[in-house]
C-alpha cells in the first residue's frame, strides 16, 4: 500500500488510480470547504484590517480597528467578561448535568426510549422561541420560577431586570439545550464495557467507585469531545442574549456578549471591518483555549 | 440464454463514483463562476423599443398583515394611474431578520429594491453612500418639492444639505393622561389645565404614586417617560432637553452637545424626582409593571392601560394602539411637554417612516414618482389601516384615526388627530446624525446608568459626548 513517504513516481498505477477517485469523490466537499469555510475567513481577517461599510469598498486602515478595540471601545471589556463568566460556568454546569441525565437514561427501565426522545426535544425547539417563554418563566412578580422558589419562602431574584442576576439566568437558559450533550454522554457510555464493570464489582467496588475509575476513565475522550464542543459553543451565544438584552446588552450591558457586540457593530454601525477584527479576536481566543484543553487531555484522557 | 453484456460498456462502482465527484465539483465550481464579462462584438442588441412595463420592487422593514396588504392597495391604485409600471408585490422585510442587515447585503450585492421604507434615519444610509440624494426629483415632483414638508422633519433627511429621504408619515410625541385618574384625584383634566412646567408636573405626579412595600403600584409620571425602556428614552432625550433650553446634536456643524449645562441640569432634576418619588430603585420599578406602551416580551400588559399610570409620554401611534391592549379606563387625552427651569418654550419630537431610494435602484426616477404618490395620496390608504401621521401638506387635514372614533367619537378623533399635528410645528430636530444608532445606543445605556446610580450624570453623558463626537468625526473623515 502506498504510504504517504513514497514519492507519487514510485506508486503504482492501481493505487494512483485509487487516490484520484478518492481525491474526486471528495472534491465536491472540498470545493465547499474552501469557498464557503477558508475563504471566508481568510476574507475576514483581511477585512479586520480595512474600514468596510459594506456598500462601499473597503479601506485599508492597518491595525486601526485593533487599536480601537483594545483602547477605546467602552463595550469590549464587559463583552469579554460577560462571554468568559457564561463559559466558565455554562460549560462545566451543562457537562455534569448532561452526563447525570445521560447515566440515568442509560438504565434499563421500561418506556427509556420515550424518556430519551423528551430530554432531547428541547434541542429541536427554535431559540427564539424558547428564549421568549423563558422570559415569562423568569419574569420576577408572576413567572413560574418565582413563584416556585417562595414557595419555599426563599426572596426571589428579578432575574432579566437584575444586572446581578441576567448572566445566571441566561445560564439557567441554556441548560435547556443539554440533549444533544446528552446523547453523545449516552452513546459513550453504552460503548463501556460491562465486563469491566462487572469485574470491578466483584472487586468490591460501590457505585461511586465504578463511576469514577472505570466509567469516567472510559468515558474521558467523549468528555473531551463536549467540552470541546461546548466551550465553543459558549463563545457564540447569540440568539438568547439578543433577544434578553438587545443589542446594548441590557440591563446594563451584563447580557452583551462578544457575538452581540460583532454583530452591532456590523449591522447596526456599519463597521464591518471593526467586526471583523472583533471576530478573528474571537476565533484566535477560542483557538488558544481549544488548544490549551487538547494539551492537557494527555493528562487526563484515557488512551487504550 | 442471457446474452453476456459487453464489458467496454459497464459502468463499474469506481468509475460511477470518480464521474459523481467530478461532476459535483464542476456543478459547485459552475454556480461559483463569475459573470461573464461581454465585449461590444458579444453584446446582445438593443431593442429598439422601450419594454412595454417598467417593473418596480417597493420593501418595508416588516410590520402587520394589515400595514403590508396596504401596500398592495396602494400599488394597485397606482398602477392603474401609470400603466407602464409594474409592481410587484410589496416585501414586508423579505427575510424576517433585521432589516438594515437584509437591505445593506443587497446594495452590496446589487439587488437593492427599486425603493423602500426605513425605520432608521436615512442620514445614516446617506453618509455611507447607501442611498441617493432626491433634491433633483424632488424639484419637478408632483407633490414632493421642499415646500411641501415641515422643515423640522424633513431636516431628519438632510446630509451636507441634500435630502436623502422623504419623511412620509412622522408620529409626534406628547404627553398622554388618564382623564379619569385626574378627576379622582381631584385635578382639572382639561388640557389646558395640564401642567406647564415640570414644577407644577412633578408636583401632581405625587398625588398618584402609591407603593406597598416594594411594589410600585400606582405612577404619577415617571421622569423622562419609564425605566422600562431606555431605547425610547433616549430617542425622546432631544425633545426633553429642548424644553430646558438645551440641544443635543448641531447638524450644522456636525457637533454632538449632549453633556450641555442643560443637559446635565435637565438629569440631575430627573434623578432627584427619581429618588424622592420612586425610591431611585430601578430594579423594583421595573419589576412592578410595564411602564413602556405595549405588552412587553414576558407579557405583561402596559401600566398606561392598565389604568395604573397617570401620565405617559409616547406617539400619535399610540392613539389607535392604545386600544390592542384592553383599556381599563375609557378617558384619555394628551397635553403639550411641560418646560423646564432652563427652557422658555414646549417641544415635541417625531418618529417618521422615511422613504428612501437605495444605491443602484434599478428605476430611480420611476420609483421616485411612486414615491412621490404615496407621499400624498397612496398615505391616505396607509393611514386608513395604521394611523400614522402624514406630513405633507398635500394631505387633508381631515384624516382621523378609525379607532379612536369608535372607542370615543368623531370630536375627539379630530381633536387629538389636530393636536399632534400641530405638535410638528414645536418638533426638535431629530434624527439627523450620520451615527444615530450609535448615538442612541450609548445614550440608552447612560440613562440607564444614571438611573441605577452607576455613574453620575457629569460621567455617563460625558462618555457619550466623547464617544459619539469621536465615532461622528471618524465617519466623516472616511
Amino acid at each position: 500500500m502506498a504510504s504517504i513517504r513514497t514519492p507519487w513516481s514510485k506508486i503504482s498505477p492501481l493505487h494512483r488510480q485509487e487516490a484520484w477517485t478518492g481525491i474526486l469523490f471528495t472534491l465536491p466537499w472540498i470545493i465547499s470547504l474552501i469557498t464557503l469555510m477558508i475563504y471566508p475567513i481568510l476574507d475576514t481577517v483581511y477585512l479586520s484590517f480595512t474600514e468596510y461599510s459594506v456598500v462601499e469598498e473597503p479601506k485599508w486602515v492597518g491595525l486601526d480597528n485593533y487599536k480601537e478595540i483594545f483602547l477605546n471601545d467602552a463595550s469590549f471589556k464587559p463583552a469579554v467578561s460577560n462571554s468568559l463568566y457564561y463559559a466558565l460556568l455554562s460549560v462545566p454546569i451543562g457537562l455534569v448535568l448532561s452526563l447525570a441525565l445521560a447515566m440515568l437514561l442509560n438504565m434499563r427501565a421500561a418506556g427509556i426510549g420515550i424518556y430519551r426522545t423528551l430530554f432531547y426535544l428541547p434541542s429541536l425547539v427554535p431559540p427564539v422561541a424558547a428564549t421568549i417563554t423563558f422570559l415569562v418563566m423568569f419574569e420576577p412578580r408572576g413567572g413560574l420560577i418565582n413563584l416556585f422558589i417562595r414557595m419555599f419562602g426563599i426572596s426571589a431574584p428579578s432575574w432579566f431586570d437584575d444586572p446581578v442576576w441576567a448572566k445566571p439566568g441566561l445560564i439557567i437558559m441554556s441548560l435547556w439545550g443539554i440533549g444533544y450533550l446528552t446523547l453523545v454522554f449516552l452513546a459513550g457510555l453504552q460503548d463501556v464495557p460491562t465486563t469491566l464493570l462487572e469485574a470491578a464489582e466483584m472487586d468490591g467496588a460501590n457505585a461511586w467507585q465504578k463511576f469514577r475509575h472505570v466509567t469516567l476513565p472510559m468515558m474521558s475522550n467523549v468528555i473531551l469531545f463536549n467540552l470541546v464542543m461546548n466551550v465553543i459553543w459558549s463563545f457564540q451565544v447569540f440568539t438568547q442574549a439578543l433577544v434578553i438584552g438587545g443589542t446594548n446588552g441590557s440591563p446594563l450591558e451584563s447580557t452583551l456578549m462578544v457575538m452581540v457586540l460583532i454583530y452591532r457593530n456590523a449591522f447596526r454601525y456599519f463597521k464591518m471591518g471593526y467586526a471583523s477584527a472583533l471576530a478573528f479576536l474571537m476565533f484566535i481566543v477560542i483557538m488558544i483555549i481549544t488548544a490549551l484543553i487538547f494539551r492537557s487531555s494527555d493528562a487526563w484522557v484515557h488512551t487504550d | 440464454m442471457k446474452p453476456k453484456s459487453n464489458p467496454s460498456l459497464r459502468l463499474n462502482r469506481r468509475d460511477f463514483l470518480k464521474i459523481a465527484g467530478l461532476t459535483g465539483g464542476a456543478s459547485i465550481l459552475a454556480a461559483c463562476g463569475t459573470k461573464v464579462v461581454t465585449t461590444p462584438e458579444t453584446q446582445v442588441p438593443i431593442p429598439t423599443q422601450p419594454p412595454a412595463k417598467i417593473p418596480l420592487s417597493f420593501w418595508t422593514p416588516g410590520g402587520s398583515d394589515v400595514y403590508c396588504k396596504g401596500f398592495g392597495t396602494i400599488a394597485a391604485n397606482y398602477m392603474k394611474d401609470n400603466p407602464n409600471i409594474e409592481l410587484g408585490e410589496t416585501k414586508c422585510n423579505p427575510t424576517g431578520e433585521n432589516y438594515t442587515e437584509v437591505l445593506l447585503a443587497n446594495i452590496a450585492a446589487g439587488t437593492p429594491p427599486d425603493a423602500t421604507i426605513v425605520w432608521t434615519s436615512p442620514v445614516t444610509y446617506a453618509v455611507r453612500g447607501a442611498v441617493i440624494p432626491l433634491d433633483d426629483f424632488m424639484k419637478t415632483s408632483k407633490y414632493s418639492q421642499t415646500e411641501a414638508w415641515p422643515k423640522g422633519v424633513l431636516a431628519s433627511c438632510l446630509y451636507r444639505g441634500k435630502a436623502y429621504g422623504l419623511p412620509v408619515t412622522a408620529g409626534t410625541y406628547a404627553l398622554f393622561y388618564n382623564e379619569e385618574m385626574f378627576e379622582k384625584a381631584g385635578l382639572s383634566s382639561k388640557r389646558e389645565d395640564f401642567p406647564k412646567t415640570w414644577d407644577d408636573l412633578r408636583r401632581i405626579s405625587k398625588e398618584f404614586t402609591k407603593w406597598d412595600g416594594d411594589l410600585l403600584k400606582v405612577a404619577g409620571f415617571i421622569p423622562m417617560g419609564g425605566p422600562s425602556d431606555f431605547y425610547g428614552m433616549a430617542v425622546e432625550f432631544p425633545i426633553w432637553s429642548h424644553t430646558n433650553g438645551g440641544r443635543v446634536f448641531d447638524n450644522e456643524n456636525m457637533k454632538y452637545t449632549i453633556n450641555s449645562e442643560q443637559n446635565l441640569q435637565l438629569m440631575h432634576y430627573a434623578l432627584e424626582w427619581w429618588d424622592e418619588e420612586y425610591h431611585g430603585d430601578l430594579i423594583k420599578v421595573n419589576t412592578s409593571a410595564n411602564w413602556a406602551g405595549y405588552a412587553d416580551a414576558k407579557g405583561r400588559p402596559p401600566a398606561f392601560q392598565e389604568g395604573v399610570y397617570a401620565v405617559f409620554n409616547s406617539g400619535f401611534w399610540l392613539c389607535s394602539d392604545m386600544y390592542a391592549a384592553e383599556l381599563k379606563f375609557e378617558r384619555w387625552n394628551v397635553a403639550p411637554y411641560p418646560v423646564g427651569p432652563g427652557g422658555k418654550e414646549t417641544a415635541s419630537g417625531y418618529w417618521p417612516n422615511w422613504l428612501v431610494i437605495p444605491k443602484a435602484s434599478p428605476h430611480p426616477k420611476e420609483a421616485f414618482d411612486y414615491l412621490d404618490y404615496m407621499s400624498a395620496v397612496g398615505v391616505r390608504t396607509w393611514f386608513d389601516n395604521i394611523p400614522d401621521l402624514p406630513t405633507n401638506a398635500n394631505v387633508p387635514n381631515t384624516l382621523v384615526p378609525s379607532l379612536v372614533v369608535k372607542n370615543r367619537n368623531q370630536e375627539f378623533a379630530a381633536n387629538v388627530t389636530d393636536f399632534f399635528r400641530h405638535q410638528l410645528d414645536v418638533a426638535t430636530p431629530m434624527w439627523n446624525s450620520p451615527v444615530e444608532d450609535f448615538y442612541l445606543d450609548k445614550l440608552s445605556l447612560a440613562l440607564e446608568q444614571i438611573l441605577s446610580k452607576k455613574a453620575t450624570p457629569e460621567d455617563a453623558l460625558g462618555e457619550v459626548q466623547r464617544a459619539c463626537q469621536e465615532e461622528l468625526d471618524k465617519v466623516l473623515k472616511g
